[in-house]
């Protein structure tokens, strides 16, 4: 901060538009909800972006993370559930858990993909979700295929009321917490020598070993964080807020194609891009599922598709270029 | 420069609030009472969904139409139904039910299908202490959870081999040996644990137990370890496709047993279709199949109350809402007997208050064309019997519960050798 102030001013506006969903949702209580989808979908793409937009590789196993994530805390509460006086330090290490579990797995795909490239690492990607779920159902470790449903263990700590307020209020603002870390992270990132040496090796990989860049570690790096983000969006959004883990539902390929959608609608590599594309997203697929419920899919794909094909740098990727020059240039990254 | 972003943005802020502000109205007096749907209308729940839908709005329109409405204070106000779509996607249940509470100030919530889908809205429906009618989520754990407001009409999956085991028992005092054999997924090891528990209870002896992955395409050595254990009974099953080729591979092993019973395959016409005499005397349970013969009487008969649409009534106002020439299928059925089962419940408690409406359907038990009603403390459908289905000579015939069937059982099922040779599973 002391050498360039101007550094982190890019923090304004992303951080500003997390706050701006949480001041909404107090103020108008009834859409909560509809600020916790939309909390969701931010930090799902705030954190996927962290890798895939510096680095410019696509993760297709990308919600195993979550999914991890999810039964490190639904593991933890359902395990802990008779320890007397467990209290809110069962939260803490059901975070930590989630942190740990998806940091883990996100070690061991990324010591084996993370030496390929491009489209090859996409392609080793692609199977570690559904892997992961079979794993789960085959080895029947962690309750197998009958996945874990703790809405009683939450209770059994908490007690009724606060147990629910966990699930329909505090874990959606622990959503839009780790969405603006995320947020933050990218941004240290972007500023420091992390960010340099994947900006180097996004533009050209090859160019960027020669220079003396060890690109594996500046992957895993980032790869880990990226990952450790999904795990406690999972245990959060997954877990807390809807007390159950099925692995059929928590291993979901979709999810990884959401985040892909919303980072590209956004625009891939800037700051401000997943939070944008988050909020474009869930509120036109909320809308369109209220004014014509059954077809809304229908109307959302060439929605997306113009949006694509108008903005292919992703609507901030446009918007940075529009400023670029101007003194707002500073706030859009 | 920094001081007009920020006058930007509390402007922005500002207006957001205040068109919020407005768009909430006041709370009008009671005209109507409202059913709110968080549907399964796309996504992977979308044919469940769409029968749901349908079923809602049969049932809705005999309310209206026949009945007159539904009496709150006094007098009959009419029932409506709001439904969006929550692309069997957990993300969406949730911000939809809040919407249907708050904005569109429904009565009761009926569940989105299966039972992943009913739980992610549990926790916002106990929040705003709303009635959750659970028409499409079978598992028994949901109940074990201490929901406050959730009532189930499909029956919980522990109850689905019941009647098969009961009618066994009933027909064959000798039959000893039970093999289960299923896919390995939340729905059906639900529904195998309960059918395990009580063949145990009724002296059967449980000889084989296996599960096999979803999506399997070679039941082959699983089938000649169950072979070797030379069973009375099979039961098993998982899905559609996994359902056909276990009858199939019984055949090529030239597995023969007395009974035969597959989840979610048999039932359907397309089981029949696929494997023709091969499924001669396969048996399947179901909450509910077109052609049960619940009736007035029926109900009398177990000193029931009736209420709704006969059987035919039913299915016509099912092809009138969705326009289509479809026959229901057990999840239209069960979402409509859910509609009558709340109108029941807000009649009997005079008021749509949840609570009331919430203890008047725990103390409360009917018959409609779906079958009989009746819930635990939990919320657990208790009342309902499953019906079994056999396929006799390429008709699918009711077997089970003896007050709806349409064709004795036949008992015990031809052999493979009998089928190929023309024999029918008709007397």
């Amino acid at each position: 901060m002391s050498a360039r102030p101007g550094k982190y001013l890019a923090l304004i506006p992303v951080l500003a538009a997390y706050l701006g969903m949480f001041v909404f949702g107090r103020v108008q209580p009834d859409m909560w909800q509809l600020v916790a989808m939309l909390a969701f979908y931010c930090c799902l793409g705030q954190a996927f972006n962290l890798f895939l937009g510096m680095t410019g590789y696509v993760d297709f196993g990308y919600v195993a993370f979550v999914g991890v994530g999810t039964y490190g805390m639904a593991l933890t509460l359902s395990r802990l559930s008779g320890v007397e006086g467990i209290g809110f330090g069962a939260l803490v290490i059901g975070l930590l858990a989630a942190a740990g579990m998806s940091a883990m797995l996100s070690i061991a795909v990324g010591a084996v993909a993370l030496r390929l490239r491009g489209a090859y690492f996409a392609i080793a990607t692609i199977g570690v979700n559904e892997g992961f779920r079979y794993f789960i159902e085959g080895a029947r470790i962690w309750n197998g295929s009958e996945g874990i449903i703790f809405s009683k263990d939450l209770r059994a700590i908490f007690g009724r009321e606060t147990a629910i307020a966990l699930s329909t209020f505090w874990a959606d603002v622990f959503v839009i917490v780790i969405g603006a870390s995320a947020a933050v992270v990218t941004l240290i990132y972007m500023r420091s020598k992390i960010g340099f040496a994947l900006t180097a090796l996004r533009e050209d990989e090859d160019a960027a070993k020669v220079i003396g860049i060890f690109v594996t570690k500046y992957k895993i790096i980032a790869f880990i964080t990226s990952a450790v983000f999904a795990g406690l969006l999972g245990a959060t959004a997954w877990a807390l807020k809807l007390t159950y883990v099925y692995p059929p539902d928590a291993f979901e390929i979709h999810y990884t194609v959401e985040a892909i959608i919303i980072v590209m609608l956004g625009g891939a590599g800037t700051l401000l891009g997943p939070v944008v594309g988050g909020l474009l997203y869930g509120l036109s697929k909320y809308w369109l599922a209220i004014i014509l419920p059954g077809f809304q899919l229908l109307i959302f794909a060439p929605i997306i598709l113009v949006i694509i094909v108008a903005f292919p740098e992703g609507t901030v990727g446009y918007l940075k270029k529009k400023v670029r020059g101007t003194a707002l240039e500073r706030y859009i990254v | 420069m920094r001081r007009s972003v920020w006058k930007v943005l509390f402007g922005v802020f500002s207006l957001v609030a205040l068109v919020g502000l407005l768009l909430a109205g006041p709370a009008a007096a009671l005209d109507k009472v409202v059913i709110g749907h968080p549907g399964a209308l796309s996504g992977k729940y979308a044919k469940a969904g769409e029968q749901a839908r349908g079923g809602i709005e049969a049932a809705v329109k005999w309310v209206n139409e026949t009945r007159g409405g539904i009496e709150v204070d006094g007098r009959k106000v009419p029932l409506e139904y709001k439904n969006y779509d929550c692309e069997s996607k957990k993300e969406s249940v949730t911000s939809l039910i809040e919407r249907l509470v708050t904005k569109d100030k429904v009565h009761a919530i009926f569940t989105p299908y299966s039972s992943g889908l009913t739980l992610a809205g549990a926790p916002i429906a106990e929040k705003y202490g709303i009635v959750y009618m659970d028409h499409g989520g079978a598992s028994d754990k949901i109940f074990k959870q201490g929901f406050e407001y959730i009532v189930q009409t499909i029956g919980p999956g522990s109850k689905y081999h019941a009647g098969t085991l009961d009618m066994i028992k009933k027909a064959d005092p000798t039959a000893k040996k039970v093999a289960l054999a299923y896919e390995d997924s939340e729905f059906a090891r639900s529904v195998m644990d309960g059918a395990k528990q009580h063949a145990t209870e009724l002296g059967f002896d449980i000889v084989f137990e296996r599960t096999y992955p979803k999506g399997v395409t070679d039941l082959t050595p699983l089938l000649s370890a169950l072979k070797a254990t030379s069973p009375d009974i099979v039961i098993g099953g998982g899905h559609f496709e996994d359902g056909q080729l276990f009858n199939r591979q019984m055949a090529d092993l030239d597995i023969n047993v007395r009974a035969f019973s597959l989840i979610a395959a048999a039932t359907l016409p397309a089981f029949y279709e696929a494997l023709t005499y091969l499924a001669e005397g396969v048996m399947g349970p179901s909450h509910w199949e077109y052609g049960v013969t619940f009736d007035p009487d029926a109900a009398a008969k177990e000193g029931l109350q009736w209420i709704g649409p006969s059987q035919d009534e039913f299915v016509q106002l099912f092809k009138d809402a969705l326009g289509k020439d479809m026959i229901p299928d057990y999840h239209a059925a069960e979402a409509g007997a859910a509609v009558l089962a709340l109108v029941l419940g807000i009649e009997q408690a005079k008021s749509v208050d949840s609570d009331k409406v919430r203890a008047a359907l725990g103390d409360m038990t009917f018959m409609s064309f779906y079958g009989s009603w009746k819930i635990d403390k939990t919320g657990k459908q208790i009342g309902h019997d499953m019906v079994d289905v056999q396929w006799q000579n390429g008709k699918r015939v009711i077997v089970w519960p003896a007050g709806a069937r349409t064709a004795e059982l036949y008992y015990p099922m031809p052999t493979f050798a009998e089928k190929a040779a023309g024999k029918k599973a008709t007397k």
